[in-house]
């Protein structure tokens, strides 16, 4: 799932501006999970500010919501009246739910409360980690399901590289080496040989090189 | 007598229904007093304790909040 994390406190309230009622909006799905823009983020957001508003005397009003996904327009629809009643909306879910926000509701600002990440999964609690960057031509299948693109520092498709040393990175000692990962993996499942086949390099154009992608189904077009 | 001396900090003290309120409880029982500026929540259990409830007592005016359980 997408990955965020909260933006600092003063950074966020430095978005505010002039407006007096401020609405955050959350979302109940990535941000949710990893705990940086779902209700309960929202609340405690919400009630800081309020805090922070009363300690300088300031009287800005700040209103809490939360929608299921607000990447997706139904969901969104259902804070139509609270986004109405705000001037500027905080909005704590990923760049993808802030951008729908804003074109939703085309004449209010809407600022982002998170820097959202990574796509990534859960190792521990507390500990997110990368594990895909989209580029949209998945290799996993001759990668023993590790991914050298998001995982390999280089993004390197023939590893490892000089830099790898007792299995990790040379970027960081904490960093698994990918590409020792995919070896071990293929060995342990006597694939090993196929590691001697060169890829080829690989056509980036399906990832955000070649600029914003678009998916179109006409089979489930109406 | 000094400003510091007059002031008298609003408290929330959440307690657990199982042994820190039912010891309030039993306070109440044998007739013990306390500061009428402690005002105590009572949770299943403090393990409910989250913290919203924390910041949600100070922002409503708390100038402490302690925990019990």
């Amino acid at each position: 799932m997408i990955k965020a994390q909260q933006k600092p406190f003063d950074e966020i309230r430095g978005m505010l501006g002039n407006a007096k009622n401020v609405l955050i909006l959350g979302c109940g799905t990535c941000v949710t999970i990893c705990f940086a823009g779902g209700e309960k983020e929202v609340a405690i957001l919400a009630s800081l500010l309020r805090m922070a508003e009363d300690i300088d005397n300031g009287d800005r009003q700040f209103r809490e919501h939360t929608v299921k996904r607000q990447c997706e327009w139904e969901f969104l629809d259902g804070a139509a009246e609270e986004v109405k009643n705000a001037d500027l909306v905080v909005s704590l879910a990923c760049g993808i739910g802030v951008q729908a926000t804003a074109q939703r509701y085309p004449d209010k600002p809407v600022v982002p409360g998170v820097n959202t990440s990574f796509l990534g999964l859960i190792l521990e609690q507390g500990i997110w980690s990368e594990r895909c960057v989209a580029c949209g031509n998945c290799v996993l299948d001759k990668t023993g399901g590790i991914c050298p693109v998001a995982r390999c520092s280089k993004s390197l498709l023939n590893g490892p590289c000089g830099g790898s040393v007792g299995g990790k990175c040379e970027i960081s000692p904490e960093v698994d080496c990918a590409w020792q990962l995919i070896h071990d993996k293929l060995t342990a499942a006597g694939r090993a040989e196929e590691l001697e086949e060169i890829t080829p390099p690989k056509d980036w154009r399906t990832s955000q090189s070649g600029g914003p992608r678009k998916i179109v189904r006409e089979d489930l077009r109406v | 007598m000094s400003p510091n001396d007059t002031f008298e900090p609003e408290i929330i003290g959440f307690a657990c229904h199982h042994c820190a309120f039912a010891a309030a409880d039993l306070a109440g029982s044998m007739r013990l007093s306390y500061p009428t500026n402690v005002k105590i929540v009572r949770l299943p259990c403090t393990g409910r304790l989250d913290i919203v409830h924390v910041l949600k007592a100070l922002e409503a005016g708390a100038d402490g909040v302690f925990v019990a359980g």
